[in-house]
């Protein structure tokens, strides 16, 4: 059984793994057996790290990301959830919608960027453009998914049981169909960190996106990694978060085996 | 035996299919008498869920009619509750066991009465110690059961079963024919039980209906004559079970 917040429990022979690696990449560098001008060890990247928070620019590149994160994620997640749960439900906005969204599915989100920056210039608005539109569709497609794959057995239970066609949607189909939202949600969430670092990478100059680039042009790669490692950490912190944060609200989804 | 619960006119449905109409159940004539155990036995594909569908209010007959308590059937009816093959299917995964069982009264009663009838419920089948659990975590005759406690739970007078216990093994199988049996004598609820296994239908049966033919329809009903209670080896032993298995062998045309 696992703690109450989920993935808090920590793999030990993965962290030996990674330490081993970090371990491994100090020894190549100092002894010189790799060699460039600009590949720090691991020890000068934390250095360039615990400068950075020192000074407090860090923090504020991080909660700009943060809050684009925040923002782009809540805007995906209520439209797709919204669109999801209307596909999920009608099989006529699915005949009709669903080859609009398998044709704008595949459009990597990058590609908006371009159009974002002449629309918004160099501005949240453009990097929220380039988050949403492709951290919407994981949401939307498992959330129709979720409802559309619903066994027909539980609208029988929902009959048998003399039910309104309300409840059987608000007692049986959402409660089915959630592990799978919330499955949709996280791959969601791992999408808009991505394409929030890319947007701010070519689009808004803010951010942890921007801080790489700015530590690169100014030729501090250990703050350019600790930048990178940074990102890293976040990711797994997201992902950890959204898991406890299911867990906690509904035990009975997590303790689920997988389907 | 009392008034009767369910009866059926001539009743039969036909689907319209790719291929056209299809008639799936016809003339359907038969009568369920309140604390009577009804089996009944048919082949595959003679329509015995579709039958078993129709009586619960899921399926709608197309000819003829199908009275409750003497008033037309319009959608699932009140007091009667379908108990489905698919177990699994069939409960709620996101919920405990106890939750399962609530899940046809936690709208309609308090609290304590709630979980004064789920435990009733859960006690009946033999699952108090495990109202905690989730489906998942227990057997396939354990999760059976767990839906035919939900099934109590909303104290019915008809169980409609739908060969309940057609995924479970042989050992599986014979504890919970016992308990029904001695769930209707504790209970008096009206049993409909569809299966394809005579002898499960004569050990079972007040009555047994063979259901036959495409479209199928009720060929025999046949008194079953047997001692209370039944017992697994003994009654099993008896040459008036052995001549009824018989008969109904021949009747399904395996003779």
């Amino acid at each position: 059984m696992r703690s109450r917040f989920g993935a808090a429990s920590i793999n030990w022979p993965g962290m030996a793994v990674l330490a081993i690696v970090l371990a491994a990449w100090e020894a190549l560098v100092r002894s010189g057996a790799v060699s460039f001008e600009f590949f720090p060890a691991p020890l000068a990247i934390l250095q360039g790290g615990i400068q950075l928070a020192r000074d407090g620019v860090l923090f504020a590149d991080l909660a700009h990301t943060l809050i684009s994160i925040a923002l782009g994620w809540t805007i995906a997640m209520a439209i797709g959830v919204s669109l999801g749960l209307l596909l999920g439900f009608s099989p006529l906005v699915r005949r009709y919608g669903l080859a609009t969204i398998e044709v704008l599915r595949p459009i990597p989100g990058i590609a908006f960027a371009p159009v974002g920056l002449l629309l918004f210039g160099f501005s949240l608005q453009t990097e929220l453009a380039v988050t949403v539109l492709p951290t919407l569709w994981p949401v939307m497609i498992n959330t129709m998914g979720g409802i559309a794959n619903a066994h027909p057995r539980l609208n029988d239970v929902g009959r048998t049981f003399r039910l309104s066609r309300g409840d059987i949607v608000l007692r049986i189909l959402l409660p089915a169909a959630l592990p799978s939202i919330i499955v949709g949600a996280r791959i969601s969430l791992g999408l808009a960190l991505v394409m929030a670092i890319v947007a701010e990478i070519v689009g808004n100059p803010a951010g942890l996106g921007y801080a790489i680039v700015r530590e690169q042009q100014a030729m501090n790669p250990e703050n350019m990694f600790a930048y990178i490692a940074v990102v890293g950490v976040l990711g797994v912190l997201l992902n950890a978060g959204v898991l406890g944060l299911t867990t906690s609200l509904w035990p009975a989804t997590a303790q689920r085996p997988a389907a | 035996m009392a008034d009767s619960v369910f009866e059926c006119r001539s009743a039969g449905i036909t689907l319209p299919l790719r291929s056209g109409v299809r008639p799936i159940i016809a003339d359907i004539s038969l009568e369920l008498k309140s604390a009577e155990f009804l089996t009944i036995v048919g082949p595959s594909g003679t329509g015995k869920t579709t039958l078993l569908r129709m009586l619960g209010g899921l399926a709608p007959p197309t000819s003829g009619a199908v009275l409750v308590r003497g008033e037309v059937l319009a959608g699932p009816p009140e007091g009667v509750v379908i108990v489905f093959q698919d177990y699994a299917n069939a409960l709620l995964q996101w919920r405990s066991v106890a939750a399962n069982v609530a899940f046809g009264i936690e709208r309609t009663m308090s609290r304590a009465q709630c979980n004064e009838r789920v435990r009733d419920a859960l006690n009946l089948v033999g699952l108090l110690d495990r109202a905690d659990d989730f489906p998942w975590q227990l057997s396939g005759g354990m999760q059976q059961r767990v839906q035919i406690a939900r099934a109590l739970a909303l104290r019915p007078a008809v169980m409609l079963m739908d060969e309940p216990f057609a995924a479970l093994d042989a050992m599986t199988k014979a504890g919970l024919q016992d308990e029904l049996l001695r769930l209707r004598d504790q209970t008096k609820v009206s049993f409909v039980f569809i299966t394809h296994d005579i002898e499960e239908a004569v050990y079972l049966g007040d009555r047994v209906a063979v259901l036959n033919g495409s479209p199928g329809r009720i060929e025999h009903i046949v008194d079953i004559d047997l001692p209370f209670p039944r017992d697994q080896i003994t009654t099993r032993q008896l040459p008036a079970f052995l001549a009824y298995r018989y008969d109904l062998h021949k009747a399904i045309g395996h003779a």
